[in-house]
């Protein structure tokens, strides 16, 4: 059938060269929709034939209107089952449901009031019951007459008929879609139907070979497919561990959570008071709540050292407890692990060694978006006959170049297990700041000797957190989102390969995630902006013109708001519209206005009506005070007061006539910036600072910066705003340093 | 790691230099201290307290500066400006001296009555001191820094701080019981008994949190002079009696301590900082201590240690080559006068005030230090090793490739949970659980180590409820159990966890998993349980029954699967039946 039809219609645009659905419908009296199928199906075939889509309105006959058309209005309904000698209300109702099955009671509702309106019908109480008689003897019913016009495709009813025929529901609005055709690049009269996939029947009998296939949509996207992740954090694990191993570092055996005091403190010569042991610090076990076996030479080697000292160190000089070191805990870091490897390395006879793992440790501690009780550690250890300070920062350097980290500095810092310790920096491009990414040091005497290890034999370490530079690299600002059972597992769907290293040489990514942030909320901004953007053209659109403003502005002669007047000159040149100016002096100034304060705007047409203007501005000088008061007719509520807020007033008008960013058309930031300038100049004002030294600072400061900054918001250079003309009008003449001067003159070729 | 709070311009006045904020945080991070936050009075009132209550604070510039855990020595801005001013070269360093006292030295008494609360103490005087507002300030500034750090909230050390002039000695130090003891404390106008005082500051923001040190002794500490006249409670409080003020000449300074090293070196550190202020500058007087076994003993000790340090070792530990004297000019730098003494070796001078020097190593830091760390030429360490994985890692990372592999997504959850988790949760009694327990822990999430995985998958569940079914969540991941056998009473057991979340349980995938992960260990299928792997119909109270099955490897049950309980499934707030496999990995390495 669609095709018997498809072939139809392209045989009608082979000869006519184009085609319309409504009127194919028409000529081959077919249902209209049938026709649009078609025409849909021939546009599955790719470029045989063009169409466009077209929505005309028409007027229609309702159920309603169409009984109107055949059986009459239904006041003519009425006044025709009336006899001669009258009836009753019911009697008629009736008759006229037995003239017109389909005529109903509400119908007849409106029949009656209708037919009584024109004076067809009358009510005679005479002979006691009420009945009705006809009143005239003949009728015109021009109502189906305008019907029937309609229906034959007249259409001549005026508004007041259409919209009165409409709240009979005897007529209506339709949108009728229809499709103008024409062919398409690939025309041809004969369609075939096109199959959509090749099937195992069609390889067996060879069929494809004489099939067509419909076109793949290779917009729209594929399937998702059924596949498994690993975690964000441990692919950054991964990638840590693969570069000790390229770096030959052995992988120390770190699954003991539980660990003594002993291990965990006493031995790193951790003296028993220092706050890392305190309950607040540190998760210590309930059950099982003491270490039974601690090597007992050793043990006492440790509390000798601890509390006399030996091996050339004074010692802390304190009565160092067994019970402290018996007590279990969640170690809270895995140098407890190298410290029990060094000591087996000591034991084993010593060799060379160079350690690393990466695994959790745990601290009591408050938590927050970047802290939890527990997080995984990073720890590289190198233990030689020699080492030096000098291996140690060269070896860090190799470690984090690997990471994409060239820039480093070392800071001194204290740490009861190593001397010399390092906390570790590297240069952060983005903050333009040395941040700490980690902590390195030697291994203090105190902790090798006891053990046993040879007395010429260092040991270098340093670490760092696995979750901090995770949180960077993939730019998460709370631990949360990262680790744990709250977790969204699309984020590790979504998450891709972890390149540490990708960001080399100029574009070195640092590890800190408040740059990625800076770059998260710049994006966001950015995506604001053109939704804002959107949104605004499309008020634009909607509006059509410009919205027409009526100002009234109060103004103190002698403080005369100088960047009001600019910006209304502004606002006057920025569109080539009727404005009306007029300028008045108010009753209660104690003396006349001088010509220049009365002449200062001009108007640009006055031959014009007020209400056709653009804008109407009426200024009067009145003894206000230095804060002069706007009030916008028929616009807003209450008056704004004060020159800044006027000026901001002017600013947002100015930008929603033109689309020009000046004010808040400006990104959050810019915008921000330039009220911060608006409310510096307000603060001068209010706290009594009548020479503005403070905003002159301040603008001298902004100026004079040696970063090429033209303008005083924005990024650099700086773009020109509401803040520069403000204060160029109202401060310019105090200003003279060079560059402030080139400023002024920037600012006042608007 | 401490903070101070110094007055910038008060700083800079006494370094007799102006600096801009980047040159003294350069200044800062070569020294070794941090240059935190730059602030002021009103801007920090203003934060905590809003604008109304700033108006008027004081807007002069305040450094925050974080200074490291053992430099005692630079907690106030006398030893912050001597620190800097010698590192600079601008200054030498002073010699301390102690002094007999003109007449009799001051002697305080130990009662054997304070061996079972607070045994030790040790006193020194300043003599003619003289205070002005901003010194007077930095002077308890100091103890309060002190109190703070070195002598752990009081607890190790307590400082009390007298007007001579206002008391008699010689001084008593003895515990007696709380009621007999009455006072007026500092800044109250009364007198109260030793009960009264622990009612009164039970509320005060300061003191309550030093109450706990002596509140439930039968006996508290406390000084008196030969008047009966209290001096101090401590770690209390000072009698209002001998309160020190600006125009104090005699300062009598007396530590009480649990830790009499810790009390010694307080006292060095407070006496050193500002015996600058007294008439004869650098010098203390001496006091007699009568400990408690009746022998006497003077402080403060001021102990000035003499130290021969290698220079070949500081080069070679350091990683520099520098000759003797320069050296010697580096340590001296620091504080650390030293000279050549011959044979290749320096003779360092380590003053009182660096009671941070306990072993040559810290000289060697502090050499690397006034070189400056950044000087040092990196170079890489001839260690020669071959590197190794740890092999349970290794298997652990194989197998969790292969479960994303097989479409698992990997989750990561915590190693602590709440006894609930691991237990009633899982409709298993506590008591049969080998779990490890917290002591301290903040909250219910942190009570026991997890005996399981499955708590942490199934939680995972519940947050990801509204992605398309099924879900499949893997954790390959440590457990931890107590184990007699170890040291420490406890291991880490390694575990592989996998759920299958749906409308149907899909024990048959979960199964099918388990067959894929032996055929890649390469263990057969074995019935008989001995030599491969087999299933053994299990009762679980966790796993609903007869849906349940242990997995059994070389005649040991190596793990469990099936399908949830539905009271599991609920009690994790989830509604879709769900299959679980957890599998130690141990066996298989």
């Amino acid at each position: 059938m669609a095709i018997a039809h498809g072939e139809k219609i392209l045989k009608y645009l082979e000869e006519n060269g184009k085609a319309n659905s409504l009127r194919l419908s028409e000529l081959w009296n077919e249902d209209h929709q049938k026709i649009v199928g078609t025409v849909k199906s021939l546009l599955c075939l790719g470029d045989v034939i063009e169409a466009e889509l077209h929505s005309t309105v028409k007027w229609d006959l309702t159920e309603e209107g169409k009984q109107v058309t055949t059986h009459g209005s239904h006041e003519a309904q009425v006044y025709n089952a009336i006899p001669p000698s009258g009836s009753t209300q019911t009697e008629i109702m009736t008759q006229a449901s037995i003239l017109n099955a389909g005529f109903t009671k509400d119908m007849a509702k409106v029949g009656f009031s209708k037919a009584m309106s024109l004076g067809w019908i009358a009510v005679d109480k005479s002979s006691g019951a009420p009945k009705f008689i006809q009143k005239v003897s003949s009728i015109q019913d021009v109502v189906q007459e305008h019907l029937k016009e309609l229906a034959s495709g007249k259409n001549m009813l005026t508004n007041e008929l259409r919209t009165e025929y409409k709240k009979r529901k005897l007529i209506q609005e339709i949108i009728v879609k229809s499709y103008e055709m024409k062919p398409g690049s690939s025309f041809s009269t004969s369609v075939t139907k096109q199959e959509t996939d090749l099937t195992p029947e069609m390889i067996t009998s060879g069929s494809w070979k004489t099939k067509e296939f419909k076109a793949y949509n290779l917009n729209a996207l594929g399937t998702p497919v059924p596949r498994g992740h690993l975690h964000p954090l441990m692919k950054v694990r991964a990638e840590f561990r693969q570069i000790f191993l390229e770096m030959g570092f052995t992988e120390m055996p770190t699954n003991n959570y539980v660990e003594s005091s002993f291990w965990n403190f006493d031995a790193l010569f951790q003296p028993q008071q220092h706050p890392a042991r305190d309950a607040h610090d540190t998760f210590f076990l309930a059950d099982p709540a003491t270490a039974s076996d601690i090597p007992t030479d050793y043990m006492e080697r440790v509390k000798n050292v601890h509390s006399h000292g030996g091996y050339g160190s004074q010692g802390y000089g304190y009565d160092w407890k067994v019970e402290e070191a018996k007590k279990n805990l969640l170690r809270t870091h895995t140098t407890a692990v190298s410290a029990r490897m060094l000591y087996a390395l000591a034991q084993g006879g010593f060799k060379p060694a160079k350690y690393f793992s990466i695994d959790r440790v745990f601290r009591n501690e408050t938590l927050d978006a970047t802290h939890l009780a527990e997080f995984h550690q990073i720890e590289g250890v190198i233990a030689d006959y020699g080492l030096t300070l000098g291996n140690l920062i060269g070896v860090l350097y190799e470690f984090f170049r690997k990471l994409g980290i060239e820039k480093l500095r070392f800071k001194p810092a204290y740490n009861p297990y190593t001397e010399p310790s390092m906390e570790i920096f590297s240069y952060h491009p983005g903050l333009k700041k040395w941040v700490e990414i980690g902590n390195s040091g030697i291994f203090r005497p105190e902790m090798l000797l006891p053990m046993g290890l040879p007395e010429d034999v260092s040991v270098l370490a340093w670490g760092l957190s696995l979750e901090r530079p995770t949180m960077i690299k993939y730019g998460y600002d709370n631990i949360r989102d990262l680790v744990g059972p709250k977790v969204n597992m699309q984020m590790v769907a979504d998450n891709p390969l972890c390149r540490l290293d990708k960001h080399r040489g100029t574009e070195i990514k640092e590890p800190d995630y408040l740059q990625e942030l800076d770059i998260r909320m710049d994006s966001i901004l950015t995506r604001l902006r053109g939704i804002e953007n959107e949104v605004s053209k499309l008020k634009k659109k909607d509006k059509g013109s410009p919205e027409k403003l009526t100002l009234v502005i109060e103004a103190d002669p002698n403080y005369p708001p100088l960047s009001v007047q600019t910006l209304i000159r502004i606002l006057m040149a920025s569109r080539n519209a009727p404005v009306s100016v007029t300028i008045h002096q108010h009753s209660s100034l104690k003396k006349a206005c001088s010509a220049d304060l009365m002449q200062w705007a001009k108007s640009t047409i006055s031959n014009v009506s007020r209400v056709d203007n653009l804008f109407n501005l009426t200024w009067i000088w009145k003894p206000v005070g230095p804060r002069p008061v706007a009030k916008v007719v028929n616009h807003y509520n209450g008056d704004i007061c004060g020159e800044t807020a006027v000026a901001r007033l002017l600013a947002r008008i100015l930008e929603s006539w033109t689309d020009c960013a000046f004010y808040e058309n400006y990104d959050l930031n810019t915008t921000a910036e330039i009220d911060d300038w608006l409310d510096m100049w307000e603060n001068c004002i209010q706290s009594g600072d009548p020479n503005f030294v403070v905003l002159i600072n301040h603008i001298y400061n902004r100026l004079n910066c040696s970063d090429g900054r033209k303008w005083l918001t924005g990024v650099l250079p700086g773009t020109k705003s509401l803040a520069d003309v403000f204060l160029s009008t109202v401060l310019g003449h105090k200003l003279n340093s060079d560059r402030a001067k080139e400023w002024l003159s920037r600012c006042n070729s608007f | 790691m401490p903070t101070i709070s110094i007055n910038r311009d008060l700083l800079f006045s006494a370094l007799g230099k102006c600096y801009s904020e980047e040159e003294f945080d350069e200044l800062c991070f070569k020294f070794g201290i941090e240059l935190d936050e730059v602030t002021s009075d009103k801007l920090i009132i203003l934060k905590e307290q809003g604008t109304e209550r700033s108006e008027g604070a004081s807007e002069e510039v305040i450094y925050k500066i974080d200074i490291p855990a053992n430099r005692y020595d630079l907690l106030c801005l006398e030893g912050l400006v001597q620190g800097l001013q010698v590192f600079l070269g601008e200054t030498g360093f002073p010699p301390f001296k102690v002094i007999p006292s003109q007449t009799v030295p001051q002697r305080l008494i130990v009662k054997s009555s304070t061996c079972s609360i607070r045994p030790y103490a040790v006193a020194a005087v300043l003599r003619n001191i003289h205070f002005d507002q901003n010194t007077f300030n930095s002077f308890i500034d100091l103890q309060d820094k002190l109190h703070q750090n070195l002598c752990r909230k009081r607890s190790l050390v307590a400082i009390g701080t007298h007007d001579l002039d206002t008391v008699q000695g010689p001084f008593y130090y003895e515990a007696l019981s709380p009621d007999s003891i009455k006072f007026q404390p500092l800044n109250q106008t009364k007198e109260f008994t030793a009960s009264q005082l622990m009612d009164l500051y039970a509320t005060d923001s300061h003191l309550r949190h030093y109450l706990p040190i002596i509140k439930d002794s039968p006996v508290y500490p406390v000084i008196k002079d030969s008047n009966g006249v209290v001096l101090s409670m401590p770690p209390i409080i000072n009698g209002e009696h001998s309160k020190i003020t600006l125009k104090t000449r005699n300062v009598f300074i007396e530590c009480t301590a649990t830790d009499l090293t810790k009390a010694s070196i307080v006292l060095d550190t407070l006496v050193c900082m500002f015996s600058r202020y007294c008439q004869d500058q650098f010098t203390v007087e001496i006091c007699e201590i009568e400990t408690s076994q009746g022998g006497i003993k003077n402080y403060p000790i001021l102990k000035t240690r003499q130290e021969k340090i290698d220079v070949n070792k500081i080069n070679r530990m350091v990683g520099i080559n520098e000759q003797a004297d320069k050296v010697a000019d580096l340590l001296t730098r620091m504080c650390l006068t030293a000279t050549v003494a011959g044979n290749g070796c320096l003779s360092v001078t380590i003053p009182p005030t660096r009671h941070d020097i306990i072993h040559a190593c810290d000289v060697y830091e502090d050499v690397a230090i006034a070189f400056g760390y950044n000087n040092i030429e990196k170079t890489l360490p001839s260690t020669n090793t071959i590197a190794a994985q740890f092999p349970l890692n290794k298997l652990s990372d194989q197998l969790r490739d292969q479960l994303a592999q097989a479409g698992f997504t990997e989750a990561l959850t915590f190693s602590l949970c709440s006894k609930e988790d691991i237990s009633d949760k899982l409709r298993k009694p506590l008591s049969s659980i080998p779990a490890v327990h917290v002591s301290n822990p903040k909250t219910l999430e942190f009570q026991v180590a997890r005996s399981t995985l499955l708590p942490g998958l199934l939680k995972t569940i519940a947050a990801n409820r509204k992605l398309p079914l099924p879900l499949k969540f893997f954790e390959v991941s440590d457990v931890v159990l107590k184990d007699r056998q170890r040291d420490v009473g406890a291991r880490n057991c390694r575990k592989l966890c996998l759920v299958y979340y749906n409308k149907s349980p899909g024990f048959e995938l979960v199964h099918g998993l388990l067959d894929r992960l032996m055929q890649l260990l390469e263990i057969p299928l074995d019935p008989t349980g001995t030599t491969g792997y087999s299933l053994k119909a299990c009762d679980d109270a966790t796993f609903f029954p007869g849906r349940c099955a242990h997995v059994v490897f070389a005649g040991a049950t190596v793990g469990v699967l099936g399908v949830l309980h539905p009271e599991v499934v609920t009690s994790f707030d989830l509604n879709l039946p769900c299959s679980a496999l957890e599998l130690n990995v141990e066996p298989f390495l």
